[in-house]
């Protein structure tokens, strides 16, 4: 008897990484199960499978508007990348390298942005160059004439939006290799001889390059499965895109869910493969580790004259990101109904509709629904992912298949992940389907790879000899565990908590399929609110919202700085 | 010639009253010469060099190279770090990953000012840095197959290639393990003199810079408190601080028995009565205070005519030599003894030295 005890206790590490295990096993894996089975078979009104068939991918490959699809998203995903590493790794490196002034400004739009769902700031970004904003406005006021300058409603609308929507995540992460990278290597291309352009040229960018890749193919990633812009954007304008296909496919009465599920996969094969050369770059990336020195505080190129354009650049992109955003809100916060910038519109301005937000029933209801949702995801993920990131980095029994499972949700993008969702809980026997557990379900599968992520991380920059010498000094695996590893971890596990709870309560993609109307969300609602034409309401909601978000957004900033942890674990 | 003059940049400091930085130096290097600045870390011998390289802004001061003025606080002059010409070896070695060991030497020639050497000449210069750095053929290699000593040459070569006047090199060698140091040692001071180029050397080991420089500048606090060949700064130390940085001084506090004219040899007694010559650099009258440096190699343990007298409490034999622990009142005096005998603890012992090498430091 005790002879088993002491089995247990020392074999403590097997029995957490099976139960870890398994856990893991019954979120992560249905999900990919129900959508390879439906994209190849044909199923009854109640979802029992009849047969099988090639007919949903026959269609998708022969059907002309399909594979307009495709070639849409790649265009888009491949447009929005290109211009946010240029936006947010230019400020990057004016902000952490150089002596631009009005750094300030850059940490102000990002951490504000952080903390704004997407879908604000696309409705913000939609009225500034629809038909009736201020840009066409201003645009026919000067020719006189009646014709729009530009079409938001277009693959170059829906770029420019999602491109800035990214450009404050590639600030952040592009910002933390700058500011990490050895700041000798530029100094000796100086003392070398080379200008400031020579050295950013033949040094600084080359040094960079394999983070910049593997940024890149990050952002695309993120677009190919955008959600906000290609639907707000793109479908009023009849641009359809992979993600927006699937969403019409399931709406439809009746849905074609073995279409959609189709779509997925194709997604799915598409975001697998490009994850799969991430890896590779991302390792790739450390091949320029280098010894480094006594880490003298590294000297911001003196940019002489030119540090105003950099700040003018600054000053601008503080307007395009957060400026021109916020007070399109509020604008549309404070008039009854929507309308273009004028004098003549002054007068009506009224605080109605942040009164409404107060009083009418629903709103708060909405609010704590939404924040309840996100800290159970973010809560529950960070108590799985410390057991398994902790296993998985200390190489433990299991460790790379516990590792796999927390991360195997990767390869959906959030409307897919919907869609399969949506299956396995409609079958699943219990009451699920239609409250908001589903949604919370589908909020951990999603961001269980983030936790992973923090807490791998986090493990590593503990040294081995901590729980080494725990271990020799007579504590069992689980004292160690609760004794050194989460105190120690706190920090990394605080910070991937927070960032769980502020993008969950971000993101439209994974919601929007299964909130129902006694169960919603905060980016589902404002979605149905901008569709039905309510948009006074939802931009007063949405900036209440906001200000609450960038409230804890600006937690997890410091906590990031204080943890030692990178801020964003991707 | 290099002329640092009143050489000023003062780090505001949040943590303590103790700002970091380096005050008031002032150094002329004859062409050729090996200069080593030493100091604890935080003494402002980096501070120092970076301001010489132009990494940082001296708040004021001169320096110049020969007639080329590179930094006048009082003139407005700042020549932009690229344009000093100076060569710099970095604690890091900073080896540009991305390009080959060719590539990263012939880099100061590619962006040189003016027009672009042709490429024979580039391939010609870059051919002779790396054979006076021993690594003719490594070309071709990636940087990132090098290894810590090979990194270290070939910063060298790279500091080198354009023929500056000044040569910068930045604690070189403690990133490197303890047989390469000391070969490297070797090798940067027998190629400094081949090339004969000019060269500040930053360093915290004393060792290091007893071995390789011409001259040495003890730095604290950010003043240079003792500037001298090695033989003087270990010899001959202006302070306390100077004596048990460099070496492990034994410092004996007493009184000043017989008064002395600066330079000259006079008497200090210790409180135990003990009397014996030494050497005031600086003078001193009878019945002041005064503290005396004796090396521990520089004192003979003896039967007969001893200044000193103690009982060893400690004997570590280290091979070449015996070192002794000798209590003498409540001082512990350290000495260095011949191999060929042993002196057990606990046996009373005389001491005596020369009047020469015992010096009032304070």
């Amino acid at each position: 008897m005790s002879g088993a005890l002491t089995w247990v206790r020392q074999d403590m590490r097997r029995v957490i990484a099976a139960l870890v295990g398994i856990v893991l096993a019954v979120l992560m894996l249905p999900p990919l199960w129900i959508l390879l089975q439906d994209s190849v078979t044909t199923t009854n009104a109640i979802g029992d499978v009849t047969g099988f068939t090639a007919g949903h991918f026959a269609k998708l490959f022969t059907d002309k508007d399909a594979l307009r699809s495709i070639w849409n998203s790649l265009v888009f995903a491949g447009g929005s990348t290109v211009l946010s590493l240029v936006a947010g790794g230019v400020l990057a490196w004016l902000v952490e390298r150089t002596n631009a002034p009005f750094k300030i400004l850059a940490y102000l739009a990002t951490i504000v942005s952080l903390g704004t769902p997407y879908i604000l700031h696309v409705i913000a970004w939609l009225f500034l160059l629809g038909k009736v904003g201020p840009l066409n406005d201003i645009y026919r006021s000067v020719t006189g004439g009646t014709d729009s300058l530009f079409n938001v409603n277009s693959m170059a609308g829906m770029i420019l939006i999602e491109g800035f929507l990214w450009s404050p995540l590639v600030f952040l992460l592009l910002g933390s290799t700058f500011r990490a990278a050895n700041a000798d290597m530029e100094e000796a291309a100086r003392m070398s001889g080379a200008t400031v352009l020579q050295t950013l040229r033949r040094v600084s960018l080359p040094l960079a390059m394999p983070a910049i890749l593997a940024l890149a193919l990050f952002v695309f990633i993120r677009a190919i499965g955008g959600f906000e812009v290609p639907a707000l954007v793109g479908m009023p304008g009849r641009i359809y895109v992979l993600t927006t296909d699937v969403y019409e496919a399931t709406i439809v009465v009746p849905p074609d869910l073995g279409y959609a599920a189709a779509f997925s996969v194709v997604m799915v094969l598409i975001v697998a493969v490009l994850l799969y050369f991430y890896s590779r770059l991302s390792k790739n990336a450390e091949k320029y580790h280098s010894v480094t020195g006594k880490g003298f505080r590294p000297r911001p190129f003196d940019l002489g004259k030119g540090r105003w354009i950099a700040g003018a650049m600054i000053v601008a992109n503080f307007c395009v990101v957060l400026l021109l955003p916020m007070i399109t809100l509020l604008w549309m916060a404070l008039l009854p109904f929507l309308r273009s910038f004028s004098l003549a519109a002054l007068p009506m301005l009224s605080l109605k509709n942040f009164r409404t937000v107060f009083t009418a029933p629903g709103y708060v209801e909405l609010a704590t629904n939404s924040l309840l949702v996100a800290a159970a995801a973010a809560t529950f993920i960070m108590a799985i992912t410390a057991l398994a990131g902790w296993i998985a980095a200390r190489r433990g029994p299991g460790g790379w298949l516990l590792d796999q499972l927390a991360t195997l949700s990767l390869v959906f993008p959030g409307i897919c992940l919907g869609v399969a969702v949506m299956e396995v809980y409609l079958r699943v026997p219990l009451p699920i389907y239609g409250s908001l557990w589903i949604i919370a379900i589908a909020y951990v599968i999603r961001f269980m790879p983030y936790g992973m992520r923090y807490v791998y991380s986090g493990v590593l920059q503990l040294h081995h000899e901590l729980e080494e010498a725990a271990g020799v000094a007579g504590a069992s695996s689980l004292t160690t565990l609760r004794r050194i590893v989460a105190p120690l971890l706190s920090p990394a596990i605080v910070a991937g908590w927070l960032f769980i709870f502020l993008v969950a309560n971000k993101e439209l993609a994974i919601a929007v399929l299964l909130a129902s109307p006694g169960s919603q969300v905060i980016a589902v609602s404002i979605f149905d609110q901008w569709v039905n034409g309510q948009g006074g309401e939802l931009a007063a909601f949405g900036l209440i919202w906001t200000v609450l978000m960038t409230a804890i957004a600006c937690l997890f900033f410091v906590q990031g700085r204080r943890g030692g942890t990178d801020v964003f674990g991707n | 010639m290099l002329t640092v003059h009143d050489l000023t940049k003062i780090y505001a400091n949040r943590f303590d009253t103790q700002a970091g930085g380096v005050r008031e130096a002032s150094f002329d290097l004859p062409d050729g010469t090996f200069f080593t600045l030493l100091g604890p870390s935080g003494c402002g011998k980096t501070t120092t060099l970076r301001c010489v390289a132009g990494l940082e802004r001296p708040d004021q001061g001169v320096i110049a190279v020969g007639d080329r003025v590179l930094f006048d606080a009082s003139q407005r002059i700042a020549v932009p770090l690229n344009e000093r010409g100076i060569g710099m070896v970095f604690q890091s070695y900073a080896i540009w990953p991305h390009m080959t060991v060719f590539e990263n030497i012939a880099f100061p020639l590619r962006v040189a000012k003016g027009r672009t050497p042709p490429r024979e000449a580039i391939e010609r210069d870059v051919e002779q840095a790396l054979s006076t750095v021993g690594l003719s053929g490594y070309g071709d290699r990636p940087a990132t197959r090098l290894s810590g000593g090979q990194q270290q040459r070939v910063a060298l070569a790279r500091a080198i290639v354009h023929r500056p006047k000044l040569l910068l090199l930045d604690e070189p060698l403690s990133n490197l393990d303890a047989a390469l140091r000391e070969e490297m040692r070797i090798e940067l001071r027998r190629l400094q003199q081949q090339i004969g180029v000019t060269t500040i050397y930053v360093t915290h080991d004393q060792s290091e810079a007893l071995a390789m420089s011409d001259r040495i500048a003890v730095m604290e606090k950010g003043r240079i408190v003792q500037m001298g060949d090695p033989r003087e700064i270990y010899f001959r130390p202006a302070n306390v601080f100077v004596a048990s940085f460099i070496g492990a001084a034994n410092l004996l506090t007493g009184v000043c028995a017989e008064a002395a004219a600066p330079g000259s040899e006079g008497a200090v007694r210790l409180p135990d009565g003990a009397t014996f010559r030494c050497l005031f650099p600086a003078g001193g009258t009878a019945g002041q205070a005064a503290t005396v440096s004796v090396r521990p190699e520089s004192i003979a343990l003896v039967s007969e005519g001893a200044l000193l007298r103690g009982e060893v409490t400690a004997t570590s034999f280290l091979g070449g030599s015996v070192r002794y622990d000798v209590q003498v009142g409540d001082t512990v005096v350290r000495v260095v003894g011949g191999a060929e005998r042993m002196v057990a603890s606990g046996t009373p012992v005389g001491m005596s030295f020369e009047a020469s090498s015992a010096v009032v430091v304070g």
